[in-house]
């Protein structure tokens, strides 16, 4: 009977799941890209950038994601018109860029300063010598704290929830609601189903982390 | 002249490093420079290629004078080993020598492949091509980051201390390759303690002490008949076993 | 930017009725998930193999599942099987033990920190397992792992906004109440931002200074 239900229901439940795979791409795209350029003007800029992009970091860390959602969803949408998806896209993905950025930074500040300076001894300039010198190093080694990153913005992800986007644990709400029960073993399902995400995202990160690995550098504890 | 170095002065914060040094290098010549830890050396080779900008007096390098514009250009033509060696963790040897043709010379991948494979074969690593930075002993990194600035087919290359960071034994592979250079042409400006490599391939010693040059001249004369008492004293060190 | 200031002057005193409730929230779920964090690094460091693998079940389920899930699990979920919860009760308990997985992993990782040989010591002055975790191990891993636990401690204060969902009238939910009631979503969601900053802040200053003041030098 209940498996019964479950098996109906599970088109919507997939179909949920591809929201929150999409949502969660998006987020982390937008923050990978946001990140990266706070996490070099940080490091690489003038004093003024650097204070400009600690703000931006401080304020989108100290704000919880369900106010950031409610804030770009029923704040924003009053000035521009855009659906719950795209808030959820944009304030996730500001707060994910601004713990992006530290995860970058660290890395930066990480790669031994001979390599910025043997690049620029060679005559690149300092644009050239952080896409091709310091940006490689810097990757690498971000993946380790990444996954973390990748895993808890998964988990955020249920957390558009709130302003009606029909991720997988709306999916959820709306098919108890529609077959009057069924609350504990769905939910179990859906929360196997962050898990198996979870778990899938993080081994693939870990193989390609391992697959990029320098030899002399391959493990760097697991802290 | 290649290379002109006029009335370099530079501090750090209150601390005056260089106090005015000025010297010329002909094409082809090899010059070392020996002194005191602490002296400034490091830092006026930093100079020459504005890796540290100087606060006042010029660098010419054939003629063409060294400014924030031109820094790119000017620094293809001189090179910079360094005493760590700094060799690209992330590309292996041979990406390390190709980097700068590939990326500053307009070579094709191909082309500037060739050309590294050529340059670390004049260092006798062409077996080590397709090794990673940490998996190469000091002397052989050392050697590819020769080869590495060898690629950018400079004018001029400037050591820093190139074999102070390698263990003893491991000293003589690079000096020869460095020994090998000189003979063939190459104009060298070289920091080292190495009175061998010195007596060899020099041909002028420049002695440093407290930002200045306090006397220069061939091996010959600087090493059998040192003028002043100070690089006799500094000579009387290195000669017998100080480490400096 | 002075419409809004006048806008939050009128609103905040209705929205910081709810502060006991967001801080009340807070330090309950951080109590009872210092507690069972505690009691599961314990049994991830010393248990038996079943009380090891139980203690590693719980730890992988809370931290890899979205909390909001879990909460919405208990509040929801629960009655099903005759437990009924109002939803503060609710959220106190979903938030408290997902966070005691995490502080039993920063637990973990810092009693491991604590050199072996300290464990040795007290062993061979005689103290029994129990004794010498809680007397000597204990008090060092604490110190170490109070940079994490004043992480983890910030983050929760900003979980606590998802109570908001399963209707506890917490700060975010009074904001909310007021939007609905002015129209004037942006104003009242930017000052209840402007409050979580706030609060994030001074949380971070406190721990900063507690954990200047267990310093032990050399630690
Ligand atoms: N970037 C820097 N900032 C401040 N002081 C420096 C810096 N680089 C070098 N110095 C100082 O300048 C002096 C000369 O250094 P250096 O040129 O490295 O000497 P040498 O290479 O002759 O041993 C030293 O006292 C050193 O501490
Ligand atoms: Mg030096």
């Amino acid at each position: 009977m209940i498996f019964e239900t479950l098996i109906s229901q599970m088109p919507y439940l997939a179909h949920g799941l591809a929201v929150a795979i999409g949502l969660l791409v998006c987020l982390l795209s937008l923050g990978l890209v946001l990140g990266l350029i706070l996490a070099i003007l940080e490091v690489y800029g003038h004093w003024s950038l650097r204070l400009a992009c600690v703000a931006f970091e401080r304020v989108f860390r100290g704000i919880p994601a369900i106010v950031l959602l409610l804030l770009f969803y029923y704040g924003v949408t009053d000035y521009i018109d855009m659906g719950s998806f795209t808030a959820a896209v944009l304030a996730l993905g500001l707060r994910s860029a601004a713990y992006q950025s530290q995860i970058f930074r660290g890395a930066f500040l990480s790669v031994p300063i001979g390599q910025m300076m043997a690049a620029r001894a060679m005559g690149m300039n300092k644009l050239q010598a952080i896409r091709d010198i310091v940006l490689p190093q810097a990757l690498r080694m971000s993946i380790g704290p990444w996954t973390n990153e990748f895993s808890s913005e998964l988990k955020a992800t249920s957390l558009a929830y709130v302003i009606g986007v029909v991720e997988l644990t709306r999916q959820a709400k709306y098919i108890i609601s529609n077959t009057q029960g069924n609350i504990l073993i769905v939910f179990g399902v859906v929360a196997l189903m962050y898990f198996v995400v979870n778990r899938a995202g993080n081994w693939a990160l870990y193989r390609l982390e391992n697959r990029l690995a320098l030899p002399g550098f391959e493990h760097r504890g697991d802290a | 002249m290649l290379l002109r170095v006029e009335n370099i002065h530079k501090s750090y914060g209150a601390v005056e490093i260089l106090k005015g040094v000025s010297f010329e290098m002909a094409p082809g010549q090899s010059k070392v420079i020996m002194g005191p830890s602490g002296t400034g050396k490091s830092t006026l080779l930093r100079c020459v290629n504005h890796l540290s900008p100087p606060d006042q007096g010029r660098i010419f390098v054939e003629g063409e004078e060294l400014t924030a514009k031109n820094l790119n250009t000017m620094r293809q033509k001189v090179a910079f080993v360094f005493q760590d060696f700094n060799l690209f963790t992330h590309l292996r040897t041979v990406e390390n020598v190709a980097i700068g043709p590939r990326k500053l010379r307009g070579f094709s991948k191909s082309a500037a492949l060739d050309l590294a494979y050529k340059e670390l074969d004049r260092v006798g690593l062409s077996d080590r091509a397709d090794a990673y930075p940490a998996e190469l002993s000091g002397g052989q990194q050392q050697r590819a980051s020769i080869a590495r600035a060898l690629a950018m087919e400079p004018k001029l290359i400037l050591f820093d201390e190139p074999t102070s960071a390698l263990d003893p034994e491991l000293t003589g592979e690079v000096v020869s390759v460095m020994n090998k250079l000189a003979s063939e042409g190459m104009t060298m400006l070289v920091v080292s303690h190495e009175i061998g490599f010195a007596r060899k391939a020099a041909d002028e010693v420049i002695f440093m002490e407290g930002g200045k040059i306090i006397e220069q001249g061939p091996p010959s004369q600087l090493f059998e008949a040192p003028q002043q008492d100070r690089t006799r004293a500094f000579l009387n060190v290195i000669e017998h076993g100080g480490d400096a | 930017m002075s419409a809004w200031l006048d806008f939050a002057m009128e609103h905040l005193p209705y929205v910081l009725e709810g502060l006991p409730t967001t801080l009340g929230l807070w330090i309950s779920a951080m109590a009872i998930g210092a507690v069972l964090g505690l009691a599961l690094a314990w049994a991830r460091i010393y248990g038996n193999r079943p009380i090891y693998a139980i203690a590693t079940v719980y730890v992988e389920i809370f931290r890899g599942t979205p909390m909001l899930v879990q909460m919405l699990f208990i509040y929801l979920g629960l009655p099903e099987i005759g437990i009924t919860f109002d939803p503060l009760t609710a959220a106190i308990i979903a938030i408290g033990l997902n966070t005691a997985a995490y502080q039993a992993e920063y637990l973990r990782g810092a009693v491991r920190s604590v050199p072996a040989g300290q464990m040795t010591a007290a062993r061979a002055l005689g103290m029994g397992k129990f004794q010498a975790f809680t007397t000597i191990i204990l008090p060092q891993a604490l110190r170490r792992v109070i940079p994490q636990w004043s992480n983890e401690a910030i983050l929760e204060l900003k979980y606590t906004s998802i109570a908001y969902a399963i209707g506890v009238t917490e700060i975010t939910a009074r904001a909310e109440k007021i939007g609905y009631e002015t129209f004037q979503f942006f104003e009242v969601f930017l000052l209840i931002a402007a409050i979580y900053v706030v609060m994030t802040s001074v949380v971070a200053q406190l721990l900063q200074l507690l954990e200047k003041k267990v310093a032990v030098p050399g630690l």
